[in-house]
């Protein structure tokens, strides 16, 4: 039996996706971008498997969960990359900031 | 006939109409429409008012308007003296039509041209035909529109523009008047109908300081329509229209809707001294003043400008001296006389292509028809006996001394010498001696211009024997017909006829002593009184006061009110501009196409709902 | 202050201190590198979670497979430092701010959460009763899964593969 409160954990998962967040709306290189999302999925992971120990009805579904979120992003990561990679075909930047051809 | 009276102003409406619409390929064919709708109105006029001699009268009318329980009709009347208006504003408006094919020939704007003298015959028609006070202002409106039209009709003159602008505000300036006069009268008697008005101030309904004021509102709207003492400068710098325009408009009949409107409204003026004394006053001292100033003009058209000024300030006199028929009177000779002087002075100034008389002289051999006929109308306009302004102006001086204004009476018999005098000075001048600058090809003009002038001519001598102390009074047996006792007959004594006759005869030696034989030298005046000659050849310095009083005054207001709209107005309203455009540039900049961009607004819209949810502990709870 | 607490700050110390190192560093391989620090700080937080399968999965999928296809994208592109211009301020403290504010009321509602421990023992047979449930509650949701992925990878190679035609049809 862990002796770890519940919000030790939810803390923990809190500051990770605060620092993922930050990171994904500051830092200019798209791959820094798509590694600060992993790092929110991450903490939301944290909590999926500490709600599935610490919970009115514990159980494997959290973890269960965890592991398709943990696929998503994988398949997440594979995609972004390539279009990354289509992108800097195009024009050769990894700058978040002027890929802004959209807007026109 | 009379019940179809509404169709005289209608064939004017339809040449200006179909002027109009088809401007740019009338061309030549615009005279001849202008001349048959004008042709067609005064043969109406005629047989409208062979009818109304015997004693008929009409009207019509239909509902326009309800307002709870007022009912405003519109409609059309003919009673004596709108008949006899009927005809002379047909009559010279036809004769000014076909005297402007012969002296507008050239022109390329000629369609516009008959375009605007047909909205002013219209609107001058519908003016004379109104039977309620609303209508007359309708239609007096729409005659100074005519008028600022015609005036301005050489818009590319800077003068012609200026003048144009001056006759519409210092017109607007009267018509203000007249428009609160109106509705004053509205609020006192809840009509606009003339009867009714009539009705209710002869069963005293309106208190009499209500008449007074009323009455003199009115007045207002005539004085400056008719140009009258104080709005009287916009009459000659309105010489700048074209010469057939200054004979309608600024000499028979525009100007004499003033007169007409104190004539038709004339028994509420009746009902107050105050207000009779007032227009008499007004009438004497512009009749003076401006016949002051004719004296030493240089100018063709504007010694004839003034001299209408002088005339209908006689009118105005009589009127006001209760002289309704001799204020009608002499309108109608005037009309006539005054219309052949400007026909006249028209072709003088198409034949040497100046206006300044300086410059002119020795004209009568050249011009064999002009010369003639403009010194019949100078003897007429100087009162020489047996021609008609000799008449009418015996009636309007019988009236004022019957009324017992001997001021005044003297101030017209002074005026009445002046007149003859500086008419005679512009003939002398014009046609008698040897030419002062060099003149080519002077000749007569084409039979379009000169017919016109023969029938006014005849007009200007035969006019005047309609009421005569000796051969019966016709017009005010006439007028005396119509719904209200207004006429009233003024046998003077005789010394009355004779001392004006001697008076026109002294002005006329004096100039002929002057000018024609040179034995008196022409500018004694101005040697010997060079301030006093100096302040008459400067129009008494009138605009000049008007530019340094109402001019800079209104300037220097619209100065302050050009503040207040520049730092306060348009300051809030800038304030609300820049405000959104700040608003609008931050909107603009958070939507940069940049991911991070929408993301950081999304977060900080997701930090501010988790913010107030969590201060106020959620909606819900 | 017992074991299982030590274990804990000690990995959350890791996770936080990768992350921190991935905000400031500057170098795009350093960061890429320190995260790995924080998926493998992670991974060990699952284990003190009764969660040895996903902790595995953890070290395989994030620390292995996502960091090194990162890696490859940092390669494949050029980084160089000069030309990167820096997040606008107004952006950065924008950003924080609200972060900040997120931060400061999330933490007022969880600190004082805390759930009773099931009395299930997650960590027996852990890997084995994931693959149970795997193949009988969830397995809808695995074989989508698996379509997800195979759409992935399909879609990656086709995003990230040279046009031909455009290589074809001339010189950019």
């Amino acid at each position: 039996m862990s002796s770890v409160p519940l919000s030790m954990y939810l803390m923990l998962a809190l500051i990770l996706f605060c620092i993922g967040l930050f990171g994904a709306l500051t830092k200019k290189n798209a791959v820094i971008v798509l590694i600060s999302i992993e790092l929110m999925l991450n903490a939301v992971n944290i909590n999926l498997v500490a709600f599935s120990k610490y919970s009115l009805h514990p159980g494997l579904s959290g973890q269960i969960f965890t592991l398709f979120t943990i696929a998503v992003a994988a398949a997440e990561a594979a995609v972004g990359l390539a279009i990354l990679i289509a992108l800097y075909r195009n024009r050769p930047t990894v700058s978040v900031d002027e890929m802004d051809t959209m807007k026109h | 006939m009379l019940q179809n009276a509404w169709l005289i102003p209608l064939f004017p409406l339809l040449s200006f109409i179909v002027l109009t619409a088809f401007r740019r390929h009338t061309g030549r064919l615009a005279a001849v429409i202008g001349l048959a709708a004008t042709g067609a109105s005064l043969l109406m006029a005629l047989m409208v008012f062979a009818e109304q001699w015997q004693g008929n009268s009409f009207k019509a009318e239909i509902t326009w308007l309800e307002i709870g329980d007022k009912i405003i009709t519109m409609g059309y009347e003919v009673n004596p003296l709108n008949a006899l208006m009927l005809v002379i504003v047909t009559l010279v408006s036809f004769l000014v039509h076909l005297y402007s094919k012969g002296y507008m020939e050239g022109d390329s704007r000629i369609s516009v041209f008959y375009a605007y003298l047909g909205l002013f015959t219209f609107a001058m028609l519908g003016l004379v035909l109104s039977p309620n006070l609303l209508q007359v202002y309708i239609f007096w409106e729409l005659v100074g529109l005519g008028s600022f039209l015609l005036i301005g009709y050489y818009y590319f003159k800077p003068e012609a523009k200026a003048a144009a602008k001056k006759a519409f505000i210092m017109t607007r300036i009267g018509d203000v008047g007249l428009f609160i006069g109106i509705i004053l009268l509205f609020w006192q008697t809840g009509s606009f109908e003339y009867d009714e008005i009539f009705k209710a101030v002869a069963n005293q309904e309106i208190s009499q300081t209500m008449i007074t004021l009323t009455a003199l509102l009115v007045f207002v709207g005539a004085i400056g329509k008719s140009g009258q003492l104080p709005l009287h400068t916009w009459l000659p710098d309105a010489m700048e229209g074209p010469t057939p325009v200054s004979a309608l408009i600024h000499a028979a009949t525009m100007v004499a809707a003033g007169v007409y409107l104190v004539a038709s409204a004339f028994p509420l003026f009746e009902a107050s001294q105050t207000a009779l004394t007032t227009v008499a006053a007004v009438g004497g001292a512009t009749a003076i003043f401006a016949a002051s100033i004719g004296l030493m003009q240089k100018d063709i058209k504007r010694v004839l400008a003034y001299s209408t000024v002088s005339q209908l300030g006689y009118m105005m006199l009589a009127l006001g001296s209760a002289g309704y028929t001799a204020g009608i009177f002499h309108l109608t000779t005037h009309a006539f006389f005054k219309a052949l002087l400007f026909l006249a002075a028209g072709s003088v100034i198409h034949a040497v292509h100046t206006q300044n008389i300086e410059e002119m002289g020795g004209l009568w051999k050249k011009l064999r028809l002009t010369g003639p006929l403009f010194l019949i109308g100078a003897l007429a306009i100087s009162g020489f006996p047996l021609l008609s302004g000799f008449f009418s102006k015996d009636e309007i001086l019988a009236a004022v001394y019957a009324d017992g204004r001997y001021g005044l009476f003297v101030l017209a018999l002074i005026a009445a010498f002046m007149t003859s005098f500086y008419m005679f000075r512009l003939f002398f001048m014009v046609f008698s001696g040897q030419p002062r600058s060099k003149q080519d090809g002077v000749h007569e003009s084409g039979w379009t211009m000169t017919l016109p002038m023969i029938v006014l001519g005849v007009l200007a001598v035969v006019a005047g024997y309609v009421n005569t102390p000796w051969f019966g009074t016709f017009l005010n047996d006439y007028l005396a017909q119509g719904p209200v006792e207004l006429a009233h007959e003024h046998h003077g004594p005789l010394w009355i006829p004779i001392a004006a006759t001697t008076v026109s005869l002294l002005g006329i030696l004096l100039a002929y002593l002057m000018y024609a034989k040179k034995s008196l030298s022409r500018d004694w005046l101005s040697r010997s009184f060079p301030s006093v000659s100096d302040i008459i050849y400067n129009k008494w310095f009138v605009d000049e006061a008007y530019e340094a009083t109402f001019i800079k005054g209104t300037k220097a207001a619209s100065c302050g009110g050009t503040l207040i709209d520049r730092y306060i107005v348009e300051g809030a309203a800038e304030g609300t501009v820049s405000a959104v455009q700040l608003l609008a540039k931050s909107g603009n900049k958070v939507q940069d196409g940049k991911v991070q961009t929408y993301g950081t607004v999304v977060i900080l819209g997701l930090a501010v709902i988790f913010a107030v949810v969590a201060l106020t502990g959620g909606y819900f709870s | 202050m017992n074991g299982d607490m030590i274990a804990f700050f000690i990995l959350a110390l890791c996770a936080i201190a990768g992350g921190v190192m991935m905000i400031s560093s500057t170098n795009v391989v350093h960061m890429v590198v320190s995260l790995i620090f924080t998926f493998l700080a992670v991974a060990g937080i699952y284990v003190t979670l009764s969660a040895e399968f996903v902790a595995g999965v953890q070290v395989l999928i994030y620390s292995g497979a996502i960091t090194i296809i990162m890696l490859f994208g940092i390669m494949l592109t050029r980084h160089d430092k000069e030309n990167e211009k820096k997040t606008p301020k107004l952006r950065q403290f924008a950003a924080g701010g609200a972060i900040l504010v997120f931060f400061l009321i999330m933490y007022g509602k969880i600190k004082d959460l805390n759930f009773p421990q099931g009395d299930v023992e997650l960590h027996v047979d852990n890997t084995k009763k994931i693959g149970i449930e795997l193949y009988s509650n969830y397995v809808i949701p695995f074989e989508l899964m698996s379509v997800l992925l195979l759409v992935a990878l399909i879609g990656a190679v086709v995003l990230a593969k040279k046009d031909e035609k455009e290589e074809g049809g001339g010189k950019e």
